[in-house]
């Protein structure tokens, strides 16, 4: 029986099944293409974070053991690619004669770093001054003791005389933080901060001066073997974390308490998979609504045919048919559909992958591609079921043979709206979205030392009971202006409609209930488009400003530290071809109290031509007002909040810094005066950091020497640039550029590229947009065409039902567009407070791409005007076939 | 017809004891049938007039199982068909009654061959006349391969006839089933109604036509829910 | 194809007994009815010139569809209507009956022959109101009551709003449906519908109703009912009114009768006087 009704379907009725399988196939498409972007970024993740990190594994030789029991287990464990033994012991302090003054530091830290170290991680050491072939200071040591290379500085030890050391290099160490670890330790238990006096020795040097203490004192001095792995782990985070847990627990077992392993790879795998976990709550948001709205657009088709279906039901039940056979026939149907539906959206999300990604992999592994494929298909299959399936049992349940041959009594009100429950949902989704707010929207909390985040899922609950709440309010409206508001809509059509006004408004009045359903889809697919694109926007937006300032500008120079560039540089890297503007940056170092800070001298009247400054940037006032300030006012200086807490600055404080210069170690004290508090600035790391005028800094210093040059290229032709700048700068010097940063900055959430999947949501943006008003709207219309042949057979002229159909179609527009529009601003804003903690730094405004937006209204306009203007001029001959059928 | 059909020798084939059935519409209650009784013979005619409202399609509905009496109980070929669990309704209406409507009484996207087949399908059991045989008793032999679509009035009330009766049912029930037909038409179908009697179908028609009242061997009128007497 | 017999209602009357139905019994009564109303009214609403054609047609055909596929649905069919006619069209199903009412009312433009209307002024659907138009199936649009189902085509004469809810209600009242005005068509009863099928051709005042088997899907009681209340609004308002039917006893009832096969018009007769005049 099922095989001869559904050949008569494929045969009679293919165009309904077709259209039905559409609207799977978009929602498939959307969930296939999302998910193999989705596990794609995963797999960047994963690869960004293991960049990161230079020292897998710091295994910490325990005492009592022996260092080469330790050393041979490690050579033994087939993931160890290389390990290299590292000796830290601690010093009673650090001392230098400089300049005729001898300084003395508190406890210190000597590492003894085995051969091959700095080219087995080169992560780990970055040199300042002079060279690494040698005994090196770390850079706020070589502050402390005002050494530089060439020094000599004497290493106390407990208990013994203490050690010289000349020194050859000034080294910055920036994973300071997981290299000085307590290994074994749970974050809470980690230190508050890095030594600050650290000295590093070669493994022999460190041998000779701390072998006596580790006989004397061994709770002062121990070994480690620090560790790179083979790094063969599954791409997504979670799996990598897993792995990678493993292979070091594998080694702590093998090690039986002989050593700890401290392991940093699977610490920032666990940071990213975090992220990861939060890319897919990401991936929720922005996919769910796509697909929820691709599956009402099939739940409307379908209705469609609703009359049609309870009639041949009604038929079958009277020849014999039981309800489980009609329900096996629904199933069976809703399987054909599903079929074709994942067919075609599969085929769909391929030619995405290839659009977007150049690959219908979407850049991602087979086996990912085909789970997500699969995934998809069978939410297709839901949608199918849930919308052929569940109706049709329904009505074989509720409705008798003799019920099917009559029309179905008008519907009652929705027990949600007797209910209210769109009120409610609104009400929910303010009370979470104020409790998320309350705690600093905090979706991402991160604690110190450790670089651990944890996602607050919850917050997302805000935007999507939003969005579910202004749909369900917008029906309702629909349902009041259009009921018991007809007369105002019947005034508002006055104008255009002729006499007949009052009969368009109560036709629409009775037909309020597909109306309202068109406005429904409509103003979700527009609110959908809007969010969407303006949060891919504010993403891109920040993106930029997050890369912009780690770079600096589209190219940074920065010529050797401590050397002074040749003079007339400047004009020379203006010269190169795409150079707009070139913007010397001064770097010095300045000590507030014991404190070493970076210092940026800028030039306040010129530094905006090669770099953006954001407001966000500053706290005291907006970033012009503070950098009108600099230039009216040259003392002034611009101070990180944390100094000013820890200093108790007011605004207009005096402030006297003194001013390190190069290597030479010459403090020159000068006045500042503290106007203001910076957060962040092109160049400056992520920690405390002064901004002040350039012109200032270099008369009182005697010095105007730029530490780096800012270089605005419009944006295009970095990399060329770059190139060009770095050959007149020559080999030492760095120059980056921001296409290279744009790749590797920020979390590794929001280094994820988002252009491939902006791509593909706006498209499927616009397609459902357009698709909700002219579809629902379109078979409204085809369901009263008999309505339309009627008129036109009592007199109706073509102006007649142009007004009947086009007053429909201005409602389903306005209603949908105003709807829409703000549900879609309200859910951005939200969306855009939500995700705060995302963007770093904090966006300032959102990014509105309204020629999309203005793009996407117009496509469903067009298409509601175009289903009606199309409907109208059909109308005017009516079909020979609906008339006889009179 | 007058003669008492416990007098006939012939067993009865469709009975209806004292059937009652209620509709509740808001706070409105319909009484639409009140104490139906009634049976019909193998070969008889039997036609139910009654204005519109009057309840002869919902004593039709009860007859054939698809609607459930509130009161009384129906009979066919000596099985209980009320009272049952709705699918054990649908198996006994799959083999023992045919169903004939005013209109609509194939599936438009079948033709009419399939729409038979797809009737045989939902009885367990064989069915003993041929596809072909079936449309060339009715006079459309040729037209089996045909949309409904695509035939003409004469022929889809005869396909519609020869759906209603692909299942070989001992009886048949029709509601208005010449309403929208034309004289001679309506004269053809009733025709082949009664041939089909003669051959021991019990047939029972709703009908408000005067024709359809002339064809039958007996006619019961329906007024309110109740049969005159 | 040339037709068998082209009779002109102007004609003389065919008096061939067989042709013409039996009045039915329940059609006595119910004409003299239709005298006490029509005796009632002392003048009609609208004067009408009595021998102005309203609809003349010559050797009119429609043929549906093209090459050896095309049905000829009407062929050579030449005849007039006058004010006061009532007339029945009968014939088997597919005779051609709803197509050439639909040539008569404008709906469908004939594929040969001529056809004008001269007592109408123009084309029905150029003039809207002069023609009111009864169908078979239920044809109210659903989404409108039925006051506004009535005065539909009045508003789409222009009518101002006010005045068209007047005459809507009246035209309600005429056939004594006036208590449904406020209902949608779903709540109606098949005979009610079709009640307010008649009221909307009615409201109009139009010189010509055109009725396509207005009582194919009623009872025999509401179906004469309905026929009744539409010859005694045709009494008052002196409109002509052609009804196609395959009830006998309906036919019976009007004056004059065309009989259709296969698209062309075979036998007309009157139990009327060959100028469409109702007997007394």
């Amino acid at each position: 029986m099922i095989r001869l009704w559904l050949l008569g379907s494929l045969r009679r009725r293919a165009g309904r099944l077709v259209a039905a399988a559409l609207g799977v196939a978009i929602a498939v498409a959307l969930l296939a293409s999302l998910g193999a972007f989705l596990t794609h970024s995963k797999a960047t993740m994963t690869s960004r974070a293991v960049h990161g990190v230079s020292v897998d594994w710091q295994v910490q030789v325990q005492p009592g053991a022996g260092t080469g029991e330790v050393e041979r287990l490690l050579q033994d464990t087939p993931t160890v690619a290389a390990s290299v033994p590292v000796g830290f012991a601690t010093s009673t302090g650090l001392s230098a004669d400089t300049q005729g003054s001898t300084q003395t530091t508190g406890p210190g830290v000597v590492l003894g770093l085995g051969a091959g170290y700095q080219r087995t991680f080169p992560g780990e050491l970055r040199l300042l001054a002079g060279m690494l072939d040698g005994p090196v200071l770390a850079q706020q040591a070589a502050a402390n003791l005002h050494a530089g290379p060439g020094d000599v500085v004497t290493i106390g030890r407990a208990g013994l005389p203490p050690v010289q050391a000349r020194i050859a290099g000034v080294v910055e160490l920036p994973l300071a933080d997981s290299l000085f670890q307590v290994v074994g330790a749970p974050p809470t238990a980690q230190r508050a901060a890095p030594p600050d006096n650290v000295l590093l020795l070669s493994q022999d040097e460190w041998q000779q001066d701390f072998a006596p203490l580790a006989a004397a004192r061994p709770d002062l001095v121990t070994t480690q073997f620090h560790v790179a792995t083979a790094r063969a782990l599954p791409a997504d985070p979670a799996a990598a974390y897993t792995a990678a847990t493993r292979a070091s627990n594998n080694v702590l077992a093998r090690a039986a308490g002989a050593a700890i392993v401290g392991d940093n790879l699977a610490a920032t795998l666990d940071a990213a998979r975090q992220d990861a976990a939060y890319a897919q709550v990401l991936f929720l948001f922005l996919g769910l609504p796509g697909a929820i709205l691709a599956a009402l657009l099939t739940a409307v088709i379908v209705a469609a045919g609703g009359d049609r279906r309870r009639l041949e039901q009604g038929l079958l039940r009277a020849r014999g048919a039981t309800a489980r056979q009609l329900t096996r026939l629904a199933a069976t149907e809703a399987g054909v559909v599903a079929t074709l539906g994942a067919v075609l959206g599969l085929a769909a999300a391929a030619l995405v992958g290839v659009a977007a990604f150049g690959t219908v992999r979407f850049g991602t592994t087979t086996g990912a591609a085909l789970a997500w494929g699969a995934a998809a298909a069978g939410a297709g299959l839901l949608v199918a079921l849930l919308t052929i399936l569940v109706p049709a049992g329904r009505d074989a349940r509720v409705v008798t043979v003799a019920a099917s041959r009559r029309r179905l009594a008008a519907p009652r009100y929705p027990l949600w709206a007797r209910y209210g429950l769109d009120a409610v949902l609104l009400l929910v989704a303010g009370l979470v979205f104020s409790a998320t707010s309350r705690n600093g929207y905090q979706l991402v909390v991160a604690p110190e030392g450790v670089p651990t985040l944890s996602v607050s899922y919850w917050a997302f609950a805000g935007p999507a009971l939003l969005w579910l709440g202004a749909g369900l309010l917008a029906w309702r409206v629909s349902d009041l202006v259009l009921g018991p508001g007809r007369r105002v809509v019947a005034a508002a059509l006055r104008p255009f409609t002729g006499r007949l006004y009052a009969t368009i408004a109560s036709g629409m009045a009775r037909q309020r209930r597909p109306l309202a359903r068109a406005v429904v889809l409509l103003a979700l697919a527009l609110s959908f488009a809007v969010s969407t694109a303006v949060f891919n926007a504010t993403y891109r937006q920040q993106a930029e400003v997050d890369a912009q300032l780690t770079n600096g500008a589209d190219v940074t120079a920065t010529p050797v530290p401590g050397t002074t560039p040749p003079a007339g540089l400047a004009d020379r890297l203006a010269a190169i071809d795409g150079v707009r503007a070139v913007e010397p940056i001064q770097h010095r170092f300045a000590y507030i109290g014991p404190d070493l800070q970076d210092l940026y001298g800028v030039r306040p009247g010129t530094i905006t031509r090669a770099t953006a400054l954001r407001d966000a940037y500053f706290r005291g006032g907006t970033a012009a007002d503070l950098i009108h300030r600099i230039a009216t006012e040259p003392d002034a200086i611009l101070v990180s909040a944390e100094t000013v807490k820890d200093y108790q600055l007011s605004p207009g404080d005096p402030l006297t810094l003194r001013l390190l210069e190069g290597g030479s170690g010459r403090q020159v004290p000068v006045r500042f005066r503290y106007v203001g508090v910076v957060t962040e600035f092109p160049t400056a790391p992520k920690d405390s950091f002064f901004v002040a005028n350039a012109d200032y800094v270099a008369q009182r210093t005697g010095n105007g020497a730029a530490g780096a040059f800012l270089i605005d290229t419009g944006g295009h032709h970095t990399t060329a640039v770059a190139h060009t700048a770095a050959s007149l700068l020559g080999s030492a010097a760095t120059v980056t550029d921001i296409a290279t940063v744009r790749g590797s900055v920020g979390s590794s959430l929001t280094s994820v590229d988002l252009a491939g999947l902006t791509r593909v949501e706006l498209a499927f943006a616009l397609v459902l947009a357009a698709a909700a008003g002219g579809l629902v709207f379109g078979l409204g219309l085809s369901e009263r065409r008999r309505t339309v042949a009627l008129a036109t057979a009592l007199g109706a002229r073509p102006r007649h039902l142009r007004a009947m159909i086009l007053s429909e179609a201005a409602a389903v527009s306005i209603g949908g567009l105003v709807a829409g529009v703000a549900t879609g601003a309200s859910l951005s804003l939200m969306l855009a407070k939500v995700l705060t903690g995302v963007f770093d730094p904090p966006p300032s405004a959102l990014a509105v791409p309204w020629a999309y937006l203005l793009g996407a209204l117009a496509a469903a306009v067009v298409t509601l005007f175009g289903v009606a203007v199309v409907a109208s001029h059909l109308a005017r001959r009516p079909a020979l076939t609906l008339l006889r059928e009179l | 017809m007058t003669a008492s059909v416990d007098a006939r020798p012939d067993p009865v084939v469709l009975r209806a004891a004292s059937l009652y059935r209620f509709f509740r519409a808001g706070d409105e209650e319909t009484l639409a049938l009140q104490g139906v009784s009634l049976a019909v013979a193998p070969g008889e005619i039997l036609a139910v007039a009654g204005p519109s409202g009057s309840g002869k399609s919902t004593l039709l509905a009860c007859l054939a199982g698809i609607d459930e009496p509130d009161g009384g109980t129906v009979t066919v070929a000596g099985r209980r068909l009320s009272h049952r669990l709705e699918a054990e309704r649908a198996r006994l209406r799959a083999s023992l009654v045919g169903l004939l409507f005013q209109s609509a009484n194939l599936l438009a996207h079948l033709t009419v061959a399939r729409n038979i087949q797809l009737v045989r399908r939902l009885v367990r059991g064989p069915v003993a006349t041929p596809v072909d045989d079936l449309l060339d008793q009715l006079g459309i032999g040729r037209r089996g391969g045909a949309y409904p679509a695509e035939l003409s009035g004469g022929e889809l009330a005869r396909a519609g006839l020869a759906v209603a009766l692909a299942n070989d049912p001992v009886v048949l029930l029709a509601d208005e089933p010449t309403g929208e037909l034309d004289l001679a038409t309506e004269r053809a179908v009733l025709e082949l109604l009664r041939a089909r009697a003669r051959a021991g179908l019990a047939v029972v028609i709703a009908s408000h036509s005067p024709a359809v009242a002339a064809a039958a061997d007996r006619t019961v009128s329906l007024t309110d829910g109740r049969l005159d007497p | 194809m040339k037709p068998d017999v082209s009779i002109t209602s102007a004609g003389g009357p065919s008096t061939d007994p067989t042709s013409t139905a039996a009045p039915s019994m329940d059609a006595g009564p119910a004409k003299a009815g239709l005298v006490d109303t029509t005796l009632a009214e002392t003048s009609p609403k609208r004067t009408v010139p009595q021998q102005a054609v309203l609809v003349d047609c010559h050797e009119l055909a429609c043929t549906f569809g093209a090459g050896p596929s095309a049905v000829v649905a009407v062929h050579g069919v030449s005849v007039q209507i006058r004010p006061r006619d009532q007339i029945a069209v009968t014939g088997p199903s597919g005779s051609g009956k709803s197509t050439l009412l639909h040539l008569l009312g404008g709906l469908v433009p004939p594929t040969a022959g001529t056809i004008s209307w001269p007592g109408l002024g123009g084309h029905p659907l150029g003039s809207p109101g002069r023609v009111g138009t009864i169908f078979q199936a239920p044809s109210l649009i659903p989404s409108l009551d039925v006051v506004e189902n009535v005065m539909l085509p009045l508003l789409l004469a222009n009518t101002d709003p006010a005045k068209a809810t007047r005459r809507a209600h009246a035209a309600l009242r005429a056939v004594d449906i006036g208590f449904l005005a406020a209902r949608v068509p779903d709540e109606l009863s098949g005979g009610q519908a079709q009640r307010v099928a008649v009221a909307r051709a009615l409201a109009c005042r139009p010189r010509l109703i055109l009725a396509d088997e207005p009582t194919g899907h009623l009872d025999h009681a509401t179906a004469t009912a309905l026929l009744t209340a539409l010859l005694a609004a045709c009494e008052q308002t002196g409109a002509a009114l052609l009804i196609s039917t395959h009830d006998r006893a309906i036919a019976g009832r009007l004056s004059r009768q065309w009989v259709m096969r296969d698209g062309g018009l075979v036998t007309a007769s009157a139990a009327a006087d060959p100028a469409g005049q109702v007997t007394r």
